[in-house]
């Protein structure tokens, strides 16, 4: 073997040498090439991409402000609602699940049911994250998990805010209720920072002080598995950028006009009614003191403290009750006013000089007018128009509405804020209606017939009113003639009570008419109660210091068809009615109550009317007391 | 002159200083980067995973006294025993499908005793050996065809096929880029390199059609489009964040975010670099790439003045080896080639891997004293 040739390999391989350290240079050149780029010339925004990983937001909670009444009673506030989850990745199915079971109380039926949830995601991709096991649960539960915390793992209580409301069903259609935001309603409110899942108002004073409430939601940075160092401080010193927090702002507080006393004992007084509709208002500012829709709702478990399946079966069912409990009426829903309208007929007539205070008319029990023969509650005989409304006499207002014209009668009824919307800003609000010859023409295709103002004049055929109209309509008689715009929101506060925004009553306008005219009609209502002729004569409670109308309302017959067979009976008896004030001289409140299908509105609604107003003189005697001890003290 | 003095003048005399003093600088640093890259673990309290730059030390000492022993006897003893060396390393690789354990869906590891070893880490020396064997045995002078190269692209492809169904990607790359530069320094037959080339291009097309596994072709497909494929492209994305983040000087020792606080996958084993990166920054990384660099072209320079064409073609394997191991794990770290499991040598951690380096020195050592 020759030691040359061995060498020529080598040599071979020199000459080839550069080449190859060449490659390693232009390859080593190439790398810190790359190096330059990323760490240099690319270096800052890598850098915040590192940053971005670390550092993390968390979202600070605001809480939403609380509903008051006028004395300051929580009606909406927000409480903890302590939710457990289960991890399906770390839960132990065979110790931990049983252990789980038993300290939290569940029945085999709710055990077996989340054991095939939790098995159910345990291989997907939702595994890693919290299910949910139960909403809402009782503190000793709360307390039990916690202590047996550490063995555990995989099971995971967290608090969450939930609107609670302490007077549960309550005004709840006035205080509302709260509901998760959809799809569409996130992308109608995108910029006001909205997220999926959060809640907001659904009706109510919930919904229309939204923006109010809701507060501000804050934010904290951190450093993502920080609190596991002991080094913690420094290094968020290092990695957090200033600002590193923002507060939330809390919600503002709403005080409303209601008196949650008031609306207590209003719900005393409608219990054994099935349905039906109460507003108290201050007649001296137009402010509600008291609103009442029956049946209601709990707004606690419609705004999903009880969990979403709860709402669901809270939703159907108040959906389809046929006595309408999601239905707000006394501002919703607009109802035939029967006799209670008469004193606006009766100021009608004087007011356009087609009768006169003192004209008698015979009532014999009846109207004949062409054709058809309208009836009357009752023969009067000779009655003027004191007695026809102190006797509720239908007669009467046959002639009176048949002497007019009907667009005079709407007239004066609009002057006093029927057939248009009140503008209480809350819920959808019904208009009612006062029907003209136009509106006569248009729905019955030119067919006007002289009828139609007969019955317009007692409160019946077209005309249709909300409560809520009628009882500033009536305030209205009471205070001489200011028809104000009805207010449930008294003023907005901070969440340390400093006033922000005041309501002021506002005037919706001076109703033109002669106040010896309305003195007129407040003694006739006067005597409707305290008079032994008077149709609320019967029910009337001694002490008790009120003046108005009854009223009976006949409702459009229903069949079998549309209402269930075994209620055909309720749904067509009549409505039953008491319009009034209180006291019946210097008058402060006025009250109306509506008992749909209540019957005969002397009988009925009456004693309603009644209770409420016996409960409102001793509240009002108490809280003098109280504010009188006060001053006393204060001044002492 | 006894056997002993002329060994001791070589130590003396021929002693490679800046050979020596390279590679254990790499390796301090290695060791002192592992420390880095692992002490996140220290603080969550997984002292297991903590404590594996101590066992690298041990790893290291073992290495060193085996390169040591490596590199006093003469290498011509090695070119002797190359083929029964290749046979008792082909039969350790085709152990590993009978004793092999499984990890992470392949099985490259027999474990004996306590310890587990990756026998296709060693087959890299001893390719390396076998090749030059037959590379050198052949003494013509005149270039090579391809019927000359078949022997030597035989004894490469057998164990490249065997770690191919381990299944080993990343090492079989090895083998056949370190074969291909020692064929690269002989003279090859112009038609040879050509048909070299299109069977080059034939074989990378079957590769892909008809052997590469799904989570190996969606590593490539996920460097292509690292954005798309979250899953698969996020450890490289995260190690160029992780290499960005260290800027001109570094966050500093143990303070790069990225490793600290977990976002670097495998950083103790594909992806020292970018720790080392984000610590010391373009200033540490650069002068660490020029540290390696000089190891590459300083074993060339060895292999141009070994004194025969066995020693020559062994110092071209083991700096091949070498070389691409660096290449491709710091270009798959900052992102230039795709995520394939190539440890840098000397920092990443792991017994099989750091004896083979050091093996691989040892012999380069040897070949360097006796020019």
């Amino acid at each position: 073997m020759s030691s040359l040739l061995l060498r020529s390999d080598v040599m071979d391989y020199r000459r080839r040498y550069r080449g190859i350290v060449f490659l390693v240079v232009l390859a080593f050149t190439g790398l810190i090439g790359r190096l330059v780029q990323l760490q240099i010339v690319e270096g800052d925004q890598h850098r915040a991409q590192a940053r971005k990983n670390i550092v993390r937001t968390r979202t600070l909670n605001t809480t939403r402000g609380v509903i008051r009444d006028a004395h300051g009673q929580v009606l909406a506030g927000s409480r903890p609602s302590y939710n457990a989850y289960v991890v399906p990745e770390q839960i132990d199915m065979k110790e931990t699940w049983p252990r789980v079971a038993q300290l939290m109380g569940l029945t085999d039926a709710e055990r077996v049911e989340m054991e095939a949830k939790i098995l159910g995601v345990q291989n997907s991709r939702r595994a890693n994250q919290q299910t949910l096991l139960k909403v809402d649960l009782r503190r000793e539960v709360v307390a039990v998990l916690e202590t047996h915390e550490d063995q555990l793992e995989g099971v995971e209580v967290s608090p969450q805010a939930v609107r609670y409301y302490p007077y549960g069903e309550l005004g709840a259609h006035i205080v509302g209720y709260m509901r998760e935001v959809d799809a569409e309603s996130l992308a109608r409110l995108e910029g006001r920072g909205y997220r999926s899942g959060d809640r907001l108002g659904a009706v109510g004073v919930e919904r229309r002080w939204e923006s109010y409430l809701r507060g501000q939601r804050g934010w904290k940075k951190y450093v993502r598995k920080a609190n596991k160092r002991r080094d913690r401080e420094a290094i968020e010193k290092r990695y957090l950028e200033e600002p590193r927090r923002l507060e939330p702002v809390p919600g503002r507080d709403i005080s409303l006009t209601f008196d949650i006393e008031l609306e207590q004992s209003v719900e005393r007084a409608m219990r054994g009614q099935l349905g039906g509709a109460v507003v108290v208002a201050d007649v001296r500012t137009g402010r509600i003191l008291a609103a009442l829709s029956k049946p209601s709702f709990n707004p606690e478990v419609a705004s999903g403290s009880k969990g979403k399946q709860a709402v669901r079966d809270a939703y159907k069912r108040l959906t389809n009750d046929p006595l309408k409990p999601r239905l707000d009426k006394t501002i919703s829903a607009a109802y035939p006013p029967g006799s209670t309208y008469k004193p606006f007929s009766a100021l009608a007539a004087l007011a356009k000089r087609k009768m006169r205070a003192h004209d008698e008319v015979d009532c014999r029990g009846g109207y004949e007018f062409g054709k058809r023969y309208f009836r009357c509650t009752g023969v009067h005989r000779g009655v003027n128009l004191h007695e026809a409304i102190v006797q509720s006499c239908n007669t009467y207002f046959y002639q009176l509405g048949e002497a007019m014209r009907i667009d005079d009668l709407a007239e004066v009824g609009m002057d006093f804020g029927f057939g248009t919307k009140t503008g209480i800003g809350i819920n959808p609000e019904a208009r009612g209606r006062m029907p003209t010859r136009s509106w006569y023409t248009r729905r019955y295709k030119g067919q006007y017939r002289g009828g139609f103002k007969l019955l317009a004049a007692i409160g019946q055929g077209a005309t249709t009113v909300t409560v809520l109209q009628l009882a500033l309509a009536y305030a209205a008689i009471a205070n001489g003639g200011t028809l104000y715009q009805p207010q449930v929101v008294r003023s907005i506060e901070t969440s340390n009570g400093t006033v922000v925004q005041d309501f002021p009553p506002r005037v919706r306008r001076i109703v033109n008419v002669d106040p010896d005219r309305l003195s007129a009609i407040r003694s006739a209502l006067t005597e409707v109660v305290t008079t032994r002729k008077g149709t609320a004569y019967k029910e009337h409670i001694d002490g008790v210091d009120m003046a108005g109308k009854t009223g009976t309302a006949e409702v459009s017959r229903v069949s079998a068809k549309t209402v269930d067979p075994g209620r055909v009976w309720y749904f067509n008896r009549d409505h039953a009615w008491f319009s009034g004030y209180a006291p019946a001289v210097s008058p402060e409140i006025a009250i109306v109550v509506l008992i749909e299908h209540g019957g005969a509105g002397g009988k009925n609604a009456v004693p309603v009317a009644m209770r409420v107003v016996r409960d409102w003189q001793q509240l009002r005697a108490r809280r003098r007391a109280e504010r009188a001890d006060k001053k006393k003290s204060d001044s002492l | 002159m006894s056997l002993y003095d002329s060994r001791r003048r070589r130590y003396h005399d021929q002693f490679d200083w800046p050979l020596f003093l390279s590679v254990v600088l790499i390796a301090v640093i290695g060791v002192v980067n592992l420390y880095s890259a692992t002490s996140p673990y220290a603080l969550s309290g997984r002292t297991g995973l903590a404590d594996v730059y101590v066992n690298q030390v041990y790893w290291l000492v073992v290495g060193g006294l085996l390169a040591i022993l490596v590199s006093v006897i003469d290498y011509r003893n090695f070119e002797r025993l190359a083929y029964v060396l290749y046979v008792g390393g082909v039969v350790t690789l085709l152990l590993v499908f009978v004793l092999g354990g499984e990890i992470r869906g392949s099985s490259r590891w027999i474990k004996l005793g306590s310890f587990t070893f990756q026998p296709s880490e060693f087959m890299k020396i001893l390719v390396i050996l076998a090749v030059a064997k037959n590379l050198s045995e052949d003494s013509k002078s005149e270039s090579r065809t391809l019927v000359d190269l078949l022997p030597a692209g035989f004894l490469c492809a057998l164990p490249v096929v065997l770690v191919m169904s381990q299944p080993d990607f990343g090492t079989s790359t090895i083998y056949t880029l370190s074969v291909m530069a020692m064929m690269a320094t002989i003279k090859i037959h112009h038609k040879t390199l050509a048909a070299l080339a299109v069977s080059g291009v034939l074989g990378g097309i079957g590769l892909w059609e008809y052997i590469l596994l799904p989570y190996q072709k969606a590593r490539v497909t996920s460097f292509l489009n690292p954005e798309q494929d979250k899953d698969a492209g996020w450890h490289a994305l995260q190690s160029k964040t992780a290499i960005g983040n260290g800027g001109l000087t570094g966050e500093g020792f143990k303070e790069g975010t990225q490793n600290q606080f977990g976002f670097l996958p495998d950083q103790f084993s594909d992806f020292p670099f970018s720790v080392f990166a984000e610590d010391h920054g373009f200033v540490g990384a650069a002068s660490l790439l020029l540290l390696y660099g000089f190891v590459c072209i300083w074993s060339f320079n060895v292999a141009a003045s070994a004194k025969d064409r066995f020693g020559s073609a062994v110092a071209v394997g083991v700096g091949a080896m070498f070389f691409w191991h660096t290449f491709f794990n710091v270009g798959m770290a900052v992102g230039i080639i795709p995520v394939v499991g190539i440890t840098l040598p000397l920092f990443s951690y792991g017994g099989s891997s750091v004896i083979t380096v050091l093996v691989g020195f040892g012999l380069l050592m040897n070949i360097s004293m006796r020019r």
